[in-house]
């Protein structure tokens, strides 16, 4: 298996490689929207604090977000939303290699490729800007670690799952575009979940959009202190995994039984 | 010999929503949806033999595909029993999908922006071919498919006749004892067809592999296949030689003749002259083509060679299309 992962990240790097200035735009559109929710509100905290958030707290807080975001953001949805409509699925199913393996090295090889760049430009911001920089903590990197592979795990499970609903609807990246939007606010991409109207945060955790970001960010800037609450915050990282693993199964066996396979 | 493929009484049905044209059709749609099933494929039974090259005929959406995709194990039949190579495809798995090659003549699963190598050496790993092996078929692949400069040129760059030679390489490395081959010369200039029935012949002989194919090109089917399925509104209508079923179906033998340059005692030929031993198709002197009943041909032949002079004279099936065209239009049923 793991020649095969090395093929495909193989492959999929050296597609990437014909497509640098999409690289680019692609690293920009990431670092962009983090960076436009700090300016505002670096501005609004001024000198002060909000709800204990003073501007080096969302220095940090949106770099995190900026290079956790990357390492755990999934678009399975679209591929195979294609892969099911233009009957791309038709040869993956052919081989003796689940589809999602594909997938999931599409990811690595995705991932490693614009966390790296984000982790060297945060790296030689630090160097000069010192609010950025993180207490050196190797323990907590460790389990920050940990909550990163379990929200990225999430988040293709979330993705596939989204992307298998093409088998019955053409609406499926819809559903998809709806849940960014939701996740924008609840995963706290455009802000601390400590700073939304509790009504909101509620929701955010008792759904799985705090486990999908913003538990694996507070959890590299320090703010999710405590053995109880990392615990806490793993095992709901934990349960909707196995919720979300469930939901693809389901869909999976139930989608490809009603599979049209495009085509006379 | 055990049968490598076995379909007993294979059926599909689909389910497809019904909208009546319009926004209140789409409205209806939408809030109470009406679904009408159509029946791809019906209880269709056939057996095939290993090293058996198998043509499925039929106009569009006449259920070809969709047997071979569930052959093949992408779709899952709605009732009957398929068993392929050993296995039942839906659930045969891994150890399965070694055993088959599937290609889509319309759907290509070489990497679009890579080379072509590139998309052999993933299928290498995903197949676990070991080096030695993956070097020799490719060396063979490439020679029987005479494909030697194109291996490193990006695959958007290549003709589609290349596209289609190095889709067969991808699919035939890990040496599938049967291939599925969905339409594989559709859209190919005749030199690319011809190249690649060759290699489907050379690859057969050599290596004795199974072959199912869709095509809508004769010439596929009267050079390749020793055997075909003629499936239409999903029933299988004929299943058998090609020969004996232009026998059946074509009542009819054309004679073709050149006439000599004077008639036997200097008449002149005229086409009233040939009516009287059979139907005219066609007369433009020296040339013509008569259609007589097909067990009249060698008398018939025998006294247009006494009545005229004659420079040449051939006894000819109808073309193969016309045949299949009649074999469709009036069900092959009706002829037993």
């Amino acid at each position: 298996m793991i020649r095969r992962y090395a093929a495909l990240i193989r492959n999929a790097w050296l597609v990437d490689l014909q497509y640098r200035a999409s690289i680019v735009l692609w690293l920009l559109w990431g670092v962009t929207e983090p960076a436009i929710a700090l300016g505002i509100w670096w501005a609004i905290a001024g000198d002060g604090q909000i709800a204990g958030y003073a501007r080096a707290d969302f220095a940090r807080y949106f770099f995190a977000v900026m290079l956790i975001n990357q390492l755990t953001i999934a678009w399975d949805s679209w591929y195979l939303d294609r892969w099911i409509r233009d009957g791309e699925l038709n040869f993956r199913l052919a081989r003796p290699l689940h589809p999602a393996h594909e997938a999931v090295a599409e990811n690595i090889a995705y991932k490693a490729r614009t966390a790296s760049v984000i982790l060297v430009v945060w790296l030689l911001v630090a160097v000069a800007w010192p609010a950025v920089r993180l207490p050196f903590a190797p323990g907590r990197w460790a389990i920050t670690a940990v909550a990163v592979l379990l929200a990225a795990a999430m988040r293709f499970f979330i993705s596939f799952t989204t992307g298998l609903l093409a088998f019955w609807t053409t609406r499926a990246t819809a559903i998809m575009e709806l849940h960014a939007g939701v996740s924008l606010f609840l995963a706290g991409r455009i802000a601390p979940l400590a700073l939304l109207p509790p009504a909101v945060a509620g929701v955010a955790g008792a759904l799985w959009f705090r486990s999908m970001l913003a538990f694996p960010v507070d959890l590299l800037t320090g703010a999710v202190q405590g053995t109880d609450a990392i615990v806490r915050g793993l095992v709901w990282q934990i349960v909707w995994l196995a919720v979300w693993v469930g939901a693809y199964r389901l869909a999976w066996v139930r989608g490809l039984r009603r599979y049209g396979a495009v085509g006379g | 010999m055990p049968s490598i493929v076995t379909a007993e009484q294979l059926s599909k049905t689909f389910q497809v929503k019904v909208r009546d044209p319009g926004l209140r059709g789409a409205l209806r749609a939408l809030f109470r949806p009406r679904y009408r099933d159509v029946h791809a494929v019906r209880d269709v039974t056939f057996r095939i033999d290993p090293g058996e090259i198998v043509a499925f005929l039929g106009p569009n959406g006449a259920g070809k595909t969709t047997t071979l995709k569930m052959l093949a194990g992408l779709l899952y039949p709605t009732g009957g029993r398929v068993e392929v190579a050993g296995f039942n495809p839906w659930t045969g798995g891994p150890p399965f999908k070694r055993r088959i090659a599937l290609v889509l003549g319309n759907r290509q699963q070489l990497v679009w922006d890579l080379p072509p190598e590139e998309t052999f050496l993933l299928n290498r790993a995903i197949y676990d071919i070991a080096e030695g092996d993956y070097r020799e078929r490719l060396a063979e692949l490439v020679t029987l498919l005479e494909l030697g400069d194109v291996l490193q040129k990006p695959v958007r760059q290549l003709s589609l006749g290349e596209r289609m030679k190095c889709e067969l390489v991808a699919s035939l490395l890990h040496r599938p004892p049967l291939l599925f081959l969905d339409e594989p010369t559709l859209g190919l200039d005749v030199t690319a067809q011809d190249a690649i029935r060759r290699f489907l012949i050379e690859y057969r002989d050599r290596h004795g592999a199974t072959v199912l194919l869709t095509s809508h090109y004769m010439q596929d089917v009267t050079a390749l296949a020793s055997r075909v399925l003629m499936i239409n509104r999903g029933r299988l209508l004929y299943d058998g030689a090609l020969e004996a079923l232009v026998a059946r179906i074509a009542r009819t033998k054309r004679i073709e003749l050149v006439l000599g340059a004077g008639g036997g005692d200097g008449n002149r030929v005229t086409a009233e002259a040939l009516a009287a031993f059979g139907a005219v198709k066609s007369f433009r002197f020296p040339n013509a083509v008569l259609e007589v009943p097909r067990e009249d041909a060698p008398t018939t032949s025998a006294r247009l060679l006494a009545a005229f002079s004659v420079a040449d004279l051939s006894i000819e099936d109808p073309p193969i299309e016309e045949v299949i065209r009649l074999a469709f239009a009036r069900g092959v049923e009706e002829e037993e």
